[in-house]
């Protein structure tokens, strides 16, 4: 009695706890948060990872050392698994062992956050954009990595894996993940396959397959109302501005050319890495985003009135380059719409710009090492020779103490930029290229980040778009990145101010290194920075304070970093004007916050062109020809990882079995006593007889 | 949790009522109506039950509470239905094409507690059954491995637990027997109250209980029913 008064006082104290309004699966399963591969197809193959469709399931197994794999290489007792792999180890080597193992054994691959041992880390070729440059075998020998213009590449950006691959950055995310491998898995190796297992299920399932042509084909392919798409062209903007305003002329004939001469000046917008959404390429791209954004601000500040120019028609054009990494999207279309006279954009206005109208291009590649920069030519000119000359007048000049050399190669070892897309063109066309020795270990990867540029922010909050005393360092330390940049930049504007004007530049002001502080951190850090609030309208919402995203992605994609872009050039290559709020309205009048937020009225010269593979214009286009980029990015429609128990064959078939039995034995009963009913009640009539008599 | 053990739980939970029903109800048009209507007048009293737990905020995170009114709307509606079959029982015996089901008044009662049964059963277990979608089991952060089928037992304990407490319930009115009345409403909230142990993992000890009192209901129904050791007896012994 007393044990059945104890049940009773347990139940109600359980219904007196309060209910957690918890689902049973919310108890089964842990949401992991990530970064996912996805799939990109190009005119021949396809590249990157994918799930099944209905998610990738593997077993949980964390790798510390290269015997770890081994485990899993042999003959895993519960596969498939998914082996944890830190960066270190996340090897082309280990990587292929583990495709070859297939999805049999192999169904997951994570890549955890935990940069400890890592040296080197780029998934990149050795030899960047190799088919799509100029034709020759000296521009890269792939099989001569030392030499290439990667060398820590390892190509696994380029690569087709059968299982998906999630990159986890987050320390409390990676605890999630350990700490389940360790309460069920590590342990008893042999009994895996009876126990329950901590296992993963990443879905990102990818829709395209083959090839861009054969998903373009079931893209455009109309087999029901709805019509689904598979890919879509990887497409941004370019951003572009000058240094003088171009006198519009609204009556110009449309086609003809204009006298104007432009001397180019060109850099790349964009990075790559092997995770959606992750990835800054600071090294790889932003630092020579920044020495052209400096350029393009001392340009404008030093040079005399146009008109005051030696040749007025002269002006320089400044052009960033959105999708290079991808095989030069940008700078194809932005050399195929100037072949057809088509650029700027009838949209832009003005009149259009022929190849004859470029003096020559002068192309910020990467600067990976800004000490060791080269000036490099298709061919020995004269034209190079004297910019050259130009360039170590302002580098070795003891009044600015740069303390810079800058040598230069005239040959067909030509860096993978923009001007590869030029000189692909025409071979003779007059293209500089200012790229330093390849140093960057993290070439187009998730970890080329501010760690990897040692960039600090200095935060001064001081005026950062006028220009500063040479010897005036703002606090910022000589050997600080913003110095390297500003030193860069200085010596850069000042060679092309010298092949503008004509005359050596005699002043003693040069380039803010708190331009550079401000534009590496806003791109670097967070948007939500003085430089892009500067540039705003006023009283703009502020950005996310996440750096701006800066994969080229497709049609609807963000467009942050070309966004921002336009909105800085427009803000450092436009003029001041005095005119109300009111009236500021109409392009090319451009209403910008200002660097204290008063507000300020200015005429402004950037604008956007569309940055989309010719190939998706051209009817017809023969995919595998290799002419033009043929990226295209599959659709997905999610990226979800989440960890749970997996229950081992033993416990499924255990309780099927059991019902089964279950059924069976309850069919088997159910008819035997329904047949044989009269002799377990054989009292009935009776009952019955005192219910209806 | 994975299609094998989705099946496994199915079949645990409703491979008997399912049986039962094969054999017993599927036959007779009249049983089959008989049991949808007690299958919605169970209904009923948990929209009943779901309206008071609405109304009464304060009491909404004591499921002790929601739980004993859940049983007494149960138990009321289990009396309008006897209420209802007694009542209609002469028109049952013009339409019915086998007269067993009101000459034996106990197939009335049996046939509303299964329907009682099976809409209850599935209540308790389709919630479950549909988390359960999904390549993973219990265990990862809290309950068990056995989580899924002991939930199944115990939806299969319920049902047969409706069934023999509407046999014993339907006969205690006709007889006036209040003991049994008080033994089926007093087993109903136990059984349903011990579920409540479950929060704190005693799954082994809820279920053992509950598939005791199971066997002593169901002893119980069938003496009611008319059920003899004698007679089961020569039903063992094969005579």
């Amino acid at each position: 009695m007393s044990h059945a008064a104890a049940i009773w006082l347990l139940m109600l104290l359980q219904g007196t706890l309060t209910a957690l309004g918890e689902r049973t699966r919310d108890k089964m399963y842990e949401p992991i948060l990530g970064a996912s591969c996805f799939r990109r197809l190009n005119g021949t193959h396809q590249t990157g990872c994918s799930s099944t469709y209905s998610g990738s399931v593997g077993v949980l197994h964390l790798i510390n050392v290269e015997a770890d794999l081994e485990f899993l290489l042999g003959n895993p007792p519960s596969p498939p698994y998914a082996p944890l792999i830190p960066p270190h180890l996340f090897t082309r080597s280990n990587l292929m062992r583990l495709k070859e193992a297939g999805p049999k054994n192999i169904s997951v691959v994570l890549l955890i956050n935990n940069a400890e041992k890592m040296k080197q880390f780029s998934h990149e070729l050795n030899c960047p954009n190799q088919y799509s440059g100029i034709n020759s075998s000296e521009t890269c020998d792939a099989s001569n990595p030392a030499n290439s213009w990667n060398p820590w590449g390892t190509g696994l950006l380029h690569e087709d894996f059968p299982f998906p691959i999630y990159y986890i950055a987050e320390e409390k995310e990676i605890d999630k993940l350990k700490d389940c491998f360790e309460k069920f898995n590590n342990k008893n190796y042999e009994t895996h396959a009876l126990r329950s297992l901590c296992a993963i299920e990443v879905k990102s399932f990818m829709s395209a397959a083959v090839n861009t042509e054969v998903c373009m084909r079931r893209t455009n392919f109309i087999n029901n109302l709805g019509g689904s798409k598979y890919c879509d062209p990887l497409e941004g903007r370019n951003v572009y501005a000058t240094v003088y305003p171009r006198n519009s002329t609204p009556n110009a004939i449309e086609g003809t050319k204009t006298d104007e001469k432009f001397i180019l000046v060109t850099c790349r917008l964009d990075t790559a890495s092997m995770f959606d959404g992750v990835g800054l390429g600071a090294m790889d791209s932003v630092v020579s985003l920044a020495v052209f954004t400096q350029v393009a601000n001392l340009l404008r500040q030093i040079l005399p009135a146009q008109s005051s120019l030696p040749d007025p028609r002269r002006n320089v054009l400044f052009v960033t380059f959105n999708g290079e990494s991808y095989d030069y999207i940008g700078s194809q279309r932005f050399v195929y719409d100037m072949d057809k006279l088509d650029f700027p954009p009838k949209s832009a206005g003005g009149s259009p710009i022929a190849f004859e109208n470029i003096e020559f291009m002068l192309d910020i590649g990467t600067l990976d090492d800004i000490a060791n920069i080269k000036l490099h030519a298709l061919t020995g000119t004269q034209l190079a020779q004297k910019l050259l000359e130009q360039l170590n007048t302002y580098a070795k000049s003891p009044r600015y103490g740069f303390n810079v050399n800058i040598q230069s190669e005239m040959s067909a070892h030509i860096p993978p930029t923009s001007a590869q897309s030029f000189l692909r063109r025409d071979p003779k066309f007059p293209a500089l290229i200012l790229n330093a020795r390849p140093t960057n270990k993290y070439y187009h990867s998730i970890y080329d980040d501010s760690i990897n540029v040692d960039f600090v922010y200095a935060n001064t909050s001081q005026d950062f778009t006028q220009l500063v005393e040479v010897g005036d360092f703002k606090t910022l330390k000589a050997e600080s990145l913003q110095m390297k940049v500003r030193n860069i930049s200085s010596i850069v504007a000042l060679a092309l101010y010298q092949s503008l004007t004509g005359q050596e530049y005699t002043g003693t002001k040069v380039a803010n290194p708190l331009l550079a502080d401000e534009l590496l951190y806003c791109f670097l850090q967070s948007a939500d920075c003085p430089l892009f609030k500067a540039s705003s309208y006023p009283e703009s919402p502020t950005a996310l304070p996440l750096p701006p995203m800066r994969y080229i992605s497709v049609l609807g994609g963000s467009q942050e970093s070309s966004g921002w872009t336009y909105r800085v050039l427009g803000y450092l290559l436009s003029q001041q004007k005095k005119i109300p709020k009111e009236n500021c309205t109409i392009l090319p009048l451009h209403f910008f916050a200002g660097y204290n937020n008063t507000g300020e009225c200015r005429l402004t010269t950037q604008n956007y062109s569309h940055a989309l593979s010719p190939a998706f214009l051209i009817d017809g286009y023969d995919w595998a020809s290799g002419q033009y980029s043929t990226w295209t990015e599959s659709t997905w429609s999610q990226f979800s990882a989440r960890i749970f128990l997996r229950p081992s064959n033993v416990h499924q078939v255990t309780t099927l079995s059991v019902g089964i039995v279950v059924l069976i034995i309850s069919f088997c009963l159910v008819y035997i006593i329904s047949s044989r009913s009269e002799v377990l009640f054989e009292d009935l009539p009776a009952s019955n007889a005192a219910l209806f008599g | 949790m994975t299609l094998p053990e989705f099946f496994g739980c199915t079949f645990i939970a409703f491979g008997p009522p399912f049986a039962l029903f094969v054999f017993t109800i599927a036959n007779d048009p009249v049983r089959i109506i008989i049991l949808i209507a007690a299958a919605f007048f169970w209904l009923l009293s948990l929209l009943l039950s779901s309206l008071l737990w609405f109304a009464m905020i304060p009491l909404r995170d004591v499921l002790a509470f929601g739980v004993f009114f859940s049983v007494l709307f149960q138990e009321c509606f289990r009396y309008i239905i006897y209420r209802i079959l007694r009542s209609t029982e002469q028109g049952l015996h013009a339409v019915a094409e086998d007269t067993r089901v009101t000459d034996n008044k106990h197939i009335l009662a049996y046939v509303s507690g299964l329907g009682f049964g099976i809409i209850s059963g599935m209540f308790a277990l389709v919630n479950v059954l549909a988390d359960m979608s999904g390549p993973g089991t219990m265990g990862l952060k809290s309950g068990t491995e056995i989580f899924f089928i002991t939930s199944a037992a115990q939806a299969l304990s319920i049902i047969l637990l409706h069934t023999f407490w509407s046999v014993i319930f339907f006969n205690a009115f006709d007889t006036s027997n209040y003991l049994h009345i008080c033994y089926v409403v007093g087993s109903h909230l136990f059984v349903s109250l011990l579920t409540l142990l479950n929060a704190s993992e005693l799954y082994i000890t809820t279920l053992l209980i509950n598939y005791i009192i199971t066997i002593i209901t169901g002893v119980l129904a069938f003496r009611v029913a008319g059920g003899t050791s004698r007679g089961f007896k020569k039903f063992i012994t094969c005579q």
